[in-house]
């Protein structure tokens, strides 16, 4: 028997968990968690990805280290998000993982996570479809929000992700079309393409599209994340997601 | 105080274990990795305080410490803890109370180093178990 995958399973259990995937690293995977979680009330945003842990950077909390108590891994409360990181754990460095422990990691941190007063558990997912997808399925039931850019070589392995899931019961809720277009001389351009394989992926899975602008302000939010309500955060909640 | 959050999860789920089967559970054997380092006072005080009004009331907690047989996936060698325990005392002296295979003991590759050819490709059983419920 394994208390900490019973007690993960329990701790998540009643709460609405949104999945934040894709096939693909570099989409901006953590960028859209972090948008869905900041501005809402009671919501927690939990970093499993493991290997990236971007969003300690996101939020400017580089290196600090969570507190633990006796009902668990206390958040870092960052611009009205609770966050939790394996950052928080190990600090600021790398973690090299043979693929059976990632998901003794995934579980620990989302059984020891003190989520009282918590509704809603964004979860920023590692890149790929290995152990902590599995992990989390272990877990809980959740909805997939996946995230591309337009290029056809993203969407392709979006859609893989997406087969699998609509297999598994899990069917995407939106798909995210990161980076889709810049607002420019008053119209829009699209760098990486109209996003038409995006657009017909998400008619298929009778899932919503969102398509976010690059916005090159976004970049200068590196750190305080919380702050920011450019234009791709307001898309986001426009999405209702 | 992470053995009382571990202490809070072994008691809800044998409690749980214990309500489908009906039973009463007169002992816990759980088995934690060296690495981990719990203070065993604390995980029993923890126990013996949360298993009040469940079906563990008149339960004890016998914990086994073991001492995994690790692998290095590189170069296959096999080796014990006192070869590495170095690697993990220096790890303990860094990050003090925070030390994170404390919480989390399956994050030992990203710390240890194979003795032999200093990979990081290092397998182990590091999971935390009940191995055993005995019940009245």
């Amino acid at each position: 028997m394994r208390p900490l995958l019973e007690r993960a399973r329990d701790n998540l259990r009643g709460r609405e968990v949104v999945a934040v995937m894709s096939g693909k690293g570099g989409v901006g995977k953590s960028t859209v968690a972090a948008l869905l979680a900041v501005g809402r009330g009671n919501t927690a945003l939990v970093d499993l990805d493991i290997f990236g842990m971007s969003t300690p950077r996101l939020f400017g909390v580089v290196g600090r280290l969570h507190e633990v108590e006796k009902e668990g891994i206390r958040p870092f409360e960052v611009g009205g998000v609770k966050l939790f990181s394996l950052g928080g754990v190990v600090g600021d460095r790398y973690v090299v993982l043979p693929g059976a422990n990632e998901g003794g990691v995934v579980e620990a941190i989302l059984a020891f996570a003190d989520l009282r007063g918590v509704d809603r558990v964004v979860v920023d997912m590692p890149p790929g479809m290995g152990e902590a997808l599995l992990a989390l399925e272990r877990v809980a039931r959740f909805k997939p929000v996946l995230v591309s850019t337009p290029s056809a070589m993203s969407v392709k392995v979006v859609s893989h992700l997406a087969e699998y899931l609509v297999e598994r019961g899990a069917k995407p809720a939106a798909l995210v079309l990161n980076m889709a277009y810049v607002e420019c001389g008053g119209g829009r351009v699209y760098p990486f393409g109209r996003g038409d394989d995006a657009r017909r992926l998400a008619e298929r899975l009778g899932a919503a599209l969102v398509e976010l602008p690059i916005d090159p302000e976004l970049e200068s939010y590196v750190g305080r994340i919380g702050e920011y309500r450019g234009p791709a955060y307001r898309e986001l909640l426009k999405a209702g997601l | 105080m992470h053995e009382w959050s571990l202490a809070l999860s072994v008691v809800q789920t044998v409690d749980r274990w214990a309500r489908e089967h009906n039973a009463e559970v007169k002992r816990v054997v759980l088995s934690v990795p060296v690495v981990s380092q719990l203070d065993l006072s604390i995980l029993r005080e923890a126990f013996d305080m949360l298993k009040m009004d469940s079906r563990l009331e008149k339960a004890t907690l016998d914990v086994k410490v073991r001492s995994p047989r690790y692998r290095c996936r590189a170069c296959g060698y096999v080796f014990g803890h006192e070869e590495v325990s170095s690697q993990i005392e220096a790890l303990v002296g860094k990050y003090g109370e925070e030390y994170p295979l404390h919480l989390v003991p399956e994050l030992l590759p990203a710390f240890v180093k194979c003795p032999r050819c200093g990979s990081h490709d290092i397998e182990a059983d590091l999971a935390i178990q009940v191995e055993e419920i005995e019940t009245i």
